[in-house]
């Protein structure tokens, strides 16, 4: 015990054991993995995030929304399936092709992994993240004006123009357009879903009950 | 022109009187003087900064429109710029300047090197800056106290690798062939960080693990950053200051070896827990619940030896400000081991995953037990180093009531509020805004508690401008100022 190399050898034992049991081995268990072809879609899943979602997956990334928000559905615990955020249990699969992991794990917001399934309105996100409480009031999601350029209306309105409730509005003559950051971002958000299963992902009962009813009737 | 002189006098001091017996200490913190300053310096400073980002933070939580007009101080900026530089500014300062301090006094020996050590440390907080302009800037990576762009990563490793060298080095030329459980914990906190920080670093952004994996990567490395750096850090300070403070040698010292290993085995693995349900093998967190509770023996153990080496001078609580922080340090340590080892039970975590909870262990964990250890060993290194008397008991007193206010505050509003939140959450399908509604008088509670925080940080800032500009009274250009505690340490072992 009195010797610095003991020491030294000691925790490094047992800093090497911890990172193999824990990330090297779960790292051969599912860090491996590749897309599945879905033969009800044709097409091999999940699909990578492209175009002006994929600028909009770094906007979320800069901003920091991993802060609040989750995107991770779980089906043994917790509330998700009944919340509606999800269908199914989340796996390792459906991240594959994120470089840097938005998982997350705290929850101050709604989980986003199906948000493009719940909220398919474009316009209802770009005015959501220029002020949240035009359409969730009381909530303590931050606005984002610096996402939007106030400029004076020249002849007609621009056709982007956000169609702002009159309180909310910056003043007369006046008109608010999103930045291409604001654009890139909605779109990520409408691309955030789940919408192909896995074999390896569990279902809640309660689909699988409403599954199994539908095949049957099917059958017959 | 004064207070020039007050600084070079507190920065080279001369002292008169009988130095025999003081001759080796006074070398020794003549040749750690200056880096050992530049460290406390760079903690208190980044206190008060981690206390303001806190605080922005939490008044974001119940009124979002605070400063939302400013980019770079969005919540998801000011957040992770919160909790990096409380856990690189604040506490590796702090706990590196107490680790530099123990290394040289029990090693017994001058080994020098102060300007590599000095280099050292500004290239640390040079890092932890540059770190924070990236993520005001836009750069920031969404991991946990890993939000630091890519460019800073090799600027804090190379820092680190000096600071670890310079204590190898002093590790070695030490007099005594023994060793105290202090410089055990020390040397092990140097190693381990080294390892897990490259770790994490090659698997999230060198060669980045698919995005399941990152995750399990991250809570590891988090978990692993207090368990097997800061804590330990804070364990070696305990270990040194208890018998130095009370005049008595820890009870129970035989058993330290038992608790040194046991705590690395079983925390090195205790991270993992709350990754339950989530998107990586299941074995995995079940593993985690596990080592979390082969921590009771450690925990135990040291709880044992800490507290009752203070209840057996309880008195002295009364007359020293540094026995006092540790006595609040070691309560602090075990609530948060209570909510680490009972929090990781499937049951607790099936209402706590992803809620507040966790944060408020964590502060209750960084600010409390590592916070408190540190603040109090800074306050028994300063007029040693300087051979100076702390320039007001007052201001002590006021950053001590204001730091615990503070904790109590943050931590009933998140621990508490983080408990409802779940319970909403997990619990029902409430709606999101009726969540907000209920956590608002938490979130409310939280706000003052980081002004508490905020106050006993400035407080701290100005104990040190203090008693670096005080002018030296005849008394303190005395060696006899100090009256150095016995050397209970190798007696002990």
């Amino acid at each position: 015990m009195n010797r610095g190399p003991f020491i030294f050898l000691g925790v490094f034992l047992i800093v090497a054991t911890s990172w193999t049991f824990v990330l090297f081995k779960s790292n051969q268990e599912v860090g491996q993995l590749s897309a599945v072809l879905d033969e009800d879609l044709g097409k091999y899943v999940p699909g990578k995030t492209i175009g002006a979602a994929a600028h909009g997956k770094e906007v979320y990334q800069e901003l920091g929304c991993i802060a609040c928000h989750t995107q991770q559905v779980r089906v043994a615990s917790g509330m998700d399936i009944a919340r509606g955020w999800g269908e199914r249990q989340s796996v390792a699969r459906d991240y594959i092709n994120d470089e840097r992991s938005l998982i997350g794990n705290v929850r101050i917001g709604p989980d986003l992994s199906n948000v493009g399934a719940r909220q398919l309105d474009r316009n209802w996100h770009l005015l959501h993240f220029y002020n949240p409480q035009i359409n969730s009031q009381g909530t303590n999601m931050p606005p984002y004006p610096f996402l939007y350029e106030v400029r004076e209306v020249v002849g007609e309105a621009s056709a982007n123009a956000l169609d702002l409730p009159e309180e909310f509005s910056p003043g007369e003559g006046l008109e608010v357009i999103p930045t291409r950051k604001a654009e890139s971002l909605a779109s990520y958000m409408l691309s955030l879903k789940v919408d192909y299963d896995l074999k390896e992902a569990p279902k809640s009962n309660e689909t699988m009950a409403e599954e199994l009813a539908v095949a049957l009737e099917n059958a017959q | 022109m004064n207070l020039i002189g007050n600084i070079c006098s507190s920065l080279f001091t001369d002292l008169s009187g009988d130095s025999k017996s003081r001759e080796g200490v006074r070398g020794i913190d003549a040749s750690i003087r200056f880096p050992l300053l530049t460290l406390i310096k760079s903690a208190f400073i980044w206190l008060i900064v981690a206390t303001v980002f806190g605080l922005i933070a939490s008044i974001k939580l119940h009124s979002p429109g605070f400063l939302a007009d400013c980019s770079v101080l969005t919540y998801g900026k000011v957040d992770p710029i919160f909790w990096n530089t409380l856990v690189y500014g604040w506490l590796f300062n702090a706990g590196l300047a107490c680790a530099v301090f123990l290394l040289s006094r029990l090693g017994g020996n001058n080994v020098g090197l102060g300007v590599f050590l000095t280099i050292s440390v500004s290239l640390w907080n040079t890092g932890v800056l540059a770190g924070i302009i990236g993520i005001m800037w836009g750069e920031q990576l969404p991991f946990e106290w890993l939000e630091f762009p890519a460019f800073a990563a090799p600027i804090l490793f190379l820092a680190f690798l000096g600071i670890g060298t310079w204590s190898l080095l002093t590790f070695r030329s030490r007099i005594h062939r023994s060793s105290y459980a202090s410089q055990w914990w020390i040397l092990a906190s140097i190693f381990s960080f080294s390892w897990i920080y490259t770790a994490a670093q090659v698997m999230l952004v060198c060669m980045p693990a698919q995005g399941a994996i990152q995750t399990l990567v991250n809570s590891w490395y988090v978990e692993n950053v207090f368990g097997l750096f800061i804590a330990p850090l804070a364990f070696a300070t305990l270990y040194y200051l208890l018998p130095k403070t009370l005049g008595t040698a820890v009870v129970g010292y035989k058993y330290s070896g038992w608790a040194f290993w046991s705590w690395f085995l079983f925390a090195s693995f205790s991270g993992i827990a709350d990754l339950a349900n989530g998107p990586i093998p299941a074995w995995v967190s079940s593993l985690g619940v596990i080592a979390t509770f082969g921590l009771l023996i450690p925990t135990t153990t040291m709880s044992i030896q800490f507290l009752s080496s203070l209840f057996s001078r309880f008195s002295v609580i009364w007359d020293s400000a540094t026995a006092r922080y540790l006595l609040v340090g070691c309560i602090t340590f075990l609530l948060v081991m209570y909510h680490k080892i009972f929090g990781a039970l499937r049951g607790s975590l099936d209402t706590t995953q992803f809620s507040l909870y966790d944060s408020g262990v964590t502060q209750l964990a960084l600010f409390g037990f590592a916070g408190m250890t540190f603040t109090g060993a800074i306050y028994f290194i300063l007029p040693r180093l300087l051979n100076k008397e702390l320039p007001s008991t007052s201001l002590i007193d006021l950053q001590f009531w204001s730091h615990l206010m503070g904790l109590i505050l943050v931590s009933i509003g998140l621990i508490s509020g983080g408990t409802q939140q779940g319970e909403l959450m997990n619990g029902s399908t409430a709606e999101a805004l009726v969540v907000v509604k209920t956590m608002q008088s938490s979130f409310y509670l939280t706000t003052i508690g980081m002004v508490f925080f905020l106050i006993g940080a400035v407080a701290s800032g100005a104990t040190y401008i203090g008693i670096m500009l005080s002018t030296r009274t005849p008394e303190e250009t005395e060696t006899s100022l100090i009256k150095e505690a016995p050397e209970l340490e190798y007696s002990a072992s």
